[in-house]
């Protein structure tokens, strides 16, 4: 959709040239891993071979999977907790968010440590969904609750006074508004699917991304990982593709704000339980499982000296700021410019540039450290680089869906009304976006707290964050150690995930106004 | 409104982003090596601080996984800032000297305390600790006594009780890489063959869950490290871990095969010599000592004074050469993987 231009001369291709040069930064790596992997005999190596073609079906696997049962979750418990009342139904509105908090490579060591405490065999293809499912619904959950508890409340009202029920209103008024910001919660967790690398290979799982890192690593074939990598870029497009189409076909915007709003539909008896089981499971399993085993762990505490957690907590909390300010200025630029500029060359620009996400974190790394290298970056500001291209889409995906929920008409008023594209931003734009703003910003922050690789591959001397430390304790099978900076993870996260509180709650008043 | 907490945050960004201080007088010129390892010890650190108040020199240390710090150093090239580069496992350490990143360092220190199999013919790395991959058995499963050489893992009479860590572990690799050299491929493949025939599990991720099956009685025997039921008995993993690990049998197989995490100067290092020096360091008998101490390892020669490992009782080393193993690596991961050892 395109929003007619209040963009005009100089202001125009002053965003124009923003955004060739952002996206140029953000495509850069992905040009030179093509070129890179071009250089060497990759394209025998696209040959999948059995294990190849293992790695390819697990993934592809796992993405629908996952991709289906979080939509499934993420929906409905964006919808009960929005537009229904049972008891505890706040609380529980705020809890859809602690499952942020937990890395999904933690979740999966503590399951499996738990489990062969009781010689349950935690293993294979149906604990990675259940693990992945998890970690990545609240994706759905945050996008498509904004659009359940905001955008769709007039023609919610419209249709219950109507006399249409709770189900009938569901299915065909608010699931309909909601399947852009739907979509683009399922493509995100499409993309985190395709990269995780930590959580399938302890769950014994083979996938793309962990066939990426033996051919790079173990059979030292770095032109073969890359074209393996491009492969899992296909898929991954594949995804964006179709999650674009669909949000061609449901295309509504938001006509004023709501009127009064109505009482939430109360919900009673089994329907009650239900939507107190379906709502309280997944932030039970993601947060309460770790902190189990951390209770269970406590004769094995191995704490490191307090001045040795404030750096490393204070570090994994500095970089997760620096990505999530840098990441979310970007991802505005792109979004606006893709809605004010309807040069079909841009627009294909901004939305390759959110492609970095699908590019496993190890693989950036290795392309980072091709462009990085030669030129002496220093490597802090190459993990910075790291961090905002991967989760530019992460930024980027409420942000475009916040923006197609504004009716171009109001761009139009506002420029009749003589503001200059910058003012129509700052004063229009901006305060209107201020939920998908908030929402990328702390899914941005958490997601560098958790984020693995490119810390680990790119972080100067000494200087070891809290997510490093975790995963090298774990991967030395020391539980014990691993323990602390573990749960100062998931207190970053929460604190993180109670930071998006208010902007649930705003939601709640935006809409009681 | 917002300013305030801006500012206290940047405070925090910029505290927190702050590169650990250095010395960075240009006057006083205090010689600095940087480390790359793939060790995580706390203990590690300690050491390192020890060299530096015994030579005066400074060690920055950068820990990760060992894969990621041959990749990144080969990534680095000549740039790279790391001067010694540690890693555990002989296959790593001979494919990064396959890949030139090493240079040969000579020292009659070294040559004097690792012995001639366990370092690199052309001195270009040299072991620092031991470790030995181990059966361990559940006896009211199975009988110790009927396990006494790998190969005996293979014997149908194991069908349902045998549990292994997949073929991703570098361990087994190296554990099939030194089968290789002493029974030839017929034999070694008709041994993987057998072993995998007599797995019925899944097989597992990691050491300790393994472990934690065979003391349960999931598994009747299993091939793990050491360490790992060192750390077990130690209490590291708990009191629960610990009264499992008790219930196990080690058995070393005869003749046992002996792995290392050793050390190398990196190609790129201009100061060879401070390197070298602090390889020696961790090399000699103190140095050492720490090394192995930390992961409960045996050093280089002996067994040390480790209470739970003196538990263990003695093995016989099958005197294999870690440079021999790491350079049938790549044929013993391919044996596994056509032979069902996923």
């Amino acid at each position: 959709m395109i929003a007619a231009p209040p963009t005009r001369g100089s202001g125009r291709s002053l965003l124009a040239i923003a955004v060739v040069v952002l996206a140029a930064l953000a495509l850069l790596p992905v040009v030179g891993l093509a070129v890179f992997a071009w250089m060497g005999p990759a394209m025998a190596s696209l040959a999948l071979g059995p294990a190849g073609q293992e790695q390819m079906t697990n993934t592809v696997l796992l993405v629908l999977s996952v991709g289906v049962l979080g939509a499934a979750l993420g929906t409905a418990n964006g919808w009960l907790t929005a537009n229904c009342s049972f008891a505890g139904s706040r609380w529980l509105r705020i809890a859809q968010l602690l499952p942020l908090a937990t890395p999904a490579y933690l979740l999966a060591a503590t399951l499996i440590d738990l489990g062969s405490r009781n010689s349950w065999r935690i293993h294979g293809l149906l604990w990675a969904i259940t693990v992945l499912t998890l970690t990545t619904y609240p994706y759905v959950f945050l996008l498509s609750t904004e659009s359940f508890a905001v955008s769709g409340t007039r023609q919610l009202e419209a249709s219950r006074s109507l006399g249409v029920g709770p189900w009938g209103s569901f299915r065909r008024v608010a699931l309909p508004m909601a399947l852009p910001a739907i979509g683009a919660g399922v493509a995100l967790s499409g993309m985190e699917v395709v990269n995780e690398l930590g959580a399938v290979e302890l769950l014994g799982v083979p996938t793309l991304s962990s066939g990426i890192l033996q051919r790079w690593q173990n059979d030292g074939d770095p032109q073969g990982a890359v074209a393996l990598a491009l492969i899992a870029l296909v898929i991954v497009s594949l995804l964006v593709a179709a999650e674009r189409q669909l949000r061609r076909r449901s295309r509504r915007w938001l006509m004023g704000s709501g009127g009064d709003r109505q009482a939430p539909w109360a919900l009673s008896g089994w329907r009650a339980t239900i939507a107190q089981l379906l709502t309280l499971l997944p932030p039970v399993a993601t947060l309460g499982l770790p902190l189990l085993w951390a209770g269970l762990s406590l004769d094995q505490l191995q704490s490191e000296p307090p001045e040795e957690l404030l750096t490393l907590g204070s570090r994994s909390l500095g970089l997760g700021l620096l990505a999530a300010a840098l990441t979310v200025a970007v991802g505005l630029v792109l979004a606006i410019a893709k809605r004010w500029i309807p040069q079909p060359l841009l627009q294909r620009l901004s939305f390759l540039a959110g492609m970095g996400y699908a590019v496993p974190g190890t693989v950036l790394a290795l392309a980072l450290m091709l462009i990085g290298g030669p030129w002496q970056l220093s490597p802090l500001l190459l993990l910075v680089w790291g961090y905002s291209d991967r989760f530019l889409a992460v930024a980027k995906g409420g942000l475009d869906a916040g923006l197609e929920r504004i009716a171009p008409s109001v761009d139009e008023a506002a420029t009749g009304l003589g503001c200059s594209w910058t003012a129509v931003l700052r004063r229009v734009h901006v305060p209107l976006l201020q939920g998908p703003l908030l929402v990328g910003g702390l899914l941005v922050f958490v997601d560098t707290v958790k984020e693995l690789p490119l810390t680990f591959a790119l972080r100067p001397f000494d200087f070891d964050t809290l997510s490093v430390r975790v995963y090298q304790y774990a991967s030395d099978e020391r539980v014990g150690a691993a323990l602390i900076p573990a749960l100062l993870i998931l207190l970053l996260g929460l604190a993180a995930a109670l930071a998006l509180v208010p902007s649930l709650n705003r939601e709640a008043s935006v809409t009681a106004d | 409104m917002l300013l305030p907490g801006a500012a206290a945050l940047s405070a925090v960004v910029v505290a927190g982003l702050q590169p650990p201080a250095r010395s960075q007088t240009a006057i006083s010129q205090a010689v600095e090596i940087g480390v790359y390892s793939g060790r995580h010890y706390n203990t590690d650190k300690a050491l390192y601080r020890e060299f530096t108040r015994r030579t005066g020199i400074k060690v920055n240390l950068l820990e990760s996984k060992d894969d990621a710090l041959i990749e990144r150093l080969r990534t680095e090239g000549n740039r790279s800032p790391a001067d010694v580069l540690v890693l555990v496992d002989a296959a790593r350490l001979d494919k990064a000297a396959d890949l030139g990143l090493f240079q040969p360092a000579r020292s009659a220190s070294l040559m004097r305390d690792v012995p001639l199999n366990l370092r690199d013919s052309r001195g270009r790395w040299f072991g620092l600790t031991r470790r030995v991959r181990v059966a361990v058995v559940n006896p009211k499963l199975v009988n110790p006594a009927t396990i006494r050489t790998y190969a005996d893992l293979a014997k149908p009479k194991l069908k349902g009780k045998l549990c292994l860590r997949d073929s991703k572990s570098v361990y087994n690799q190296s554990l099939v890489a030194d089968q290789l050299i002493l029974r030839g491929e017929p034999a070694t493949r008709a041994w993987v063959r057998g072993m995998v025939a007599n797995v019925t599990q899944p097989f597992f991720t990691s050491d300790t869950p393994l472990a934690r099956a065979v003391a349960k009685g999931d598994c009747g025997v299993g091939l793990v490290n050491t360490y790992y039921v060192a750390r077990m008995l130690a209490g590291d993993s708990g009191n629960a871990d610990k009264a499992l690990a008790q219930q196990l049998k080690v058995v070393f197989p005869n003749p046992a095969h002996v792995n290392i995490s050793g050390a190398g100067v990196t190609k790129s290092s201009r100061n060879l010599e401070a390197a070298t020096k602090l390889i020696e360091f961790l090399a000699s008998p103190t140095g050492g000592r720490g090394y192995a101490e930390a992961n409960n390892e045996y050093p280089l020669k002996g067994y040390g004074n480790n209470p739970i490992l003196k538990g263990f009782g003695t093995f016989k080393a099958d005197g294999v050469s870690a440079e021999q193993m790491g350079a049938r690596n790549r044929q013993a991961v391919n044996l596994m993987q056509t032979n069902g050892w996923k």
